[in-house]
């Protein structure tokens, strides 16, 4: 079947299987930046926006995508706020084998869209949809609220 | 990847009951797909719910408050009818199902009709006497969402769409607290644990404790609720709450299996229902809804 939605703010058609995920279509539309993980709706490295929303794309079905807008990281590479981001959470040494990063990052993007005065907590919220085994989440959850203070509300 | 023939639409609950019976080979209903994306059934095709116009929250002039069953756990953790009533219970309850992510497109709907005795969304709504809407292609019906459960897995739907459930203004005032034990935060729940309690002159009255995940179903503990009522809260109420935490536990029936023994299970509902009571007392004894725990 062909579905038509906006991806990365540009109207595309995409051809896909009536039972596929969304993450496997997108892999199939080349955005490498979702993750495989487990596939399972547990680790976020398959984070994507879905209407602006945060969604694991594995537990997502690709045909409930038709006629919506869905944002991934390569959508996001100009945006001034997932830059912001990027810079910080490599300042921070919140990056280290990066599997998980494009799924934070998109996590963390969501909030700050959101909520430009996150607490600690309100970033731990964002982030409990994703998985990291390398950082122990002290430096992105440091990160996010370093970005956070440059958007003019304190935490 | 799920083999599925056909995906279609619904624009309305008539039209999803219809796309469902049309054939040809067995169809499913699908809202947001967390469950279903994580274990397919051998299914022909999928009914796409999201889009038939049953996801909306909604306050009556009463003060009756209905959840449509495609509404999202994330739209119930932050509503404010929802966050405003019963001290934010069902939120609460929301909140603590699953992470983030899976909270934009898992919809209280699904949670219900999959059906799993551990579906985090029953028992705080079983506490609240919440009231399902179930449509046929031409007619609608309403159950308590008690009688709604039929056995693991089970409904009492068949091929028709459950359209939301409706809570009565009278249990957004009651106060509510429920709890899920796990073995860690994301882990299926081993026990849950609802209570609401009224007041009527300084005692309680309707007084309701949920369980699930201790039961083929979730369930009302009835001879718990009976031992509470007509209680001077005012008074000291430490042996009756420990009294209704026995006979609660007295009232399931749950089962051994990797995650906890049957002994294990039981116990923890006497011990979280001794202690949301006692919480709920504290809650009327301050004069309102505590909420949120
Ligand atoms: C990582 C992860 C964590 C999770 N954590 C929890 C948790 O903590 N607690 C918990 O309870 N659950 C949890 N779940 C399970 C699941 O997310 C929830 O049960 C969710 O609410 C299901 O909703 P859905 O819309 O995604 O259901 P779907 O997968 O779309 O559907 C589930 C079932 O309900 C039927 N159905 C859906 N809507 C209707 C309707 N309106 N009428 C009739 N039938 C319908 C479908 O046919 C299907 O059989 C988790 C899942 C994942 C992937
Ligand atoms: S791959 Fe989707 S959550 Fe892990
Ligand atoms: S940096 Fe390696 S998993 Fe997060």
């Amino acid at each position: 079947m062909t579905i038509e939605l906006i991806l990365d703010g540009k109207r595309t058609a995409l051809e896909i299987l009536p039972g596929q995920n969304l993450l496997q279509a997108l892999r199939g539309a080349s955005r490498f930046s979702v993750k495989l993980g487990c596939e399972t709706g547990d680790c976020g490295s398959c984070t994507v926006l879905l209407d602006g929303e945060p969604v694991n794309s594995c537990v997502v079905a690709a045909a409930r995508a038709a006629g919506r807008s869905v944002t991934t990281l390569e959508g996001l590479l100009g945006d001034p706020l997932m830059q912001r981001l990027q810079r910080e959470l490599v300042d921070k040494g919140a990056v280290q084998c990066g599997y998980c990063s494009p799924g934070m990052l998109i996590s963390l993007y969501a909030l700050l869209k959101q909520d430009e005065a996150p607490t600690d907590r309100d970033v731990r919220e964002a982030l409990s949809g994703n998985l990291c085994r390398c950082t122990g989440y002290v430096k992105p959850v440091e990160a996010a609220l370093a970005v956070a203070a440059t958007l003019g509300g304190a935490s | 990847m799920w083999d599925l023939k056909e995906y279609r639409y619904a624009s309305s609950p008539e039209d999803a009951v219809a796309l469902l019976r049309k054939g040809p080979g067995r169809g499913m209903f699908i809202a947001g797909g967390t469950d279903l994306l994580l274990f397919p059934p051998a299914c022909d095709f999928v009914v796409d719910v999201s889009r038939a116009g049953i996801d909306r929250l909604a306050a009556t002039p009463d003060g009756d408050l209905f959840l449509g069953a495609a509404a999202t756990l994330h739209t119930l953790t932050t509503d404010p009818l929802v966050t405003g009533f019963a001290g934010g219970a069902v939120s609460h309850a929301a909140a603590h199902c699953g992470n983030r992510p899976v909270r934009s497109t898992a919809t209280l709907g699904g949670n219900l009709c999959n059906a799993l005795p551990s579906a985090d969304m029953a028992p705080v709504l079983i506490a609240l006497d919440a009231t399902c809407y179930i449509a046929d292609v031409d007619n609608q019906e309403s159950i308590p969402l008690v009688d709604f459960f039929t056995g693991p897995r089970r409904t009492v739907l068949g091929d028709r769409l459950l359209v939301g459930v409706a809570l009565p203004a009278e249990a957004g005032r009651r106060v509510c607290r429920s709890r899920k034990l796990t073995r860690s935060a994301e882990d299926i729940s081993l026990v849950q644990v609802a209570v609401a309690l009224g007041m009527e002159g300084g005692r309680l009255d309707q007084v309701r404790i949920a369980l699930g995940a201790v039961a083929p179903v979730p369930l009302r503990a009835g001879l718990a609720e009976t031992a509470l009522t007509d209680l001077d809260y005012h008074s000291d109420c430490t042996a009756a709450v420990a009294d209704a935490a026995e006979i609660a536990a007295g009232e399931c029936d749950p089962i051994s299996d990797h995650r906890a023994s049957a002994e294990y299970r039981r116990d923890m509902v006497r011990v979280l229902t001794g202690r949301l009571i006692a919480e709920c007392l504290d809650d009327l004894r301050r004069g309102g809804n505590g909420g949120a725990a």
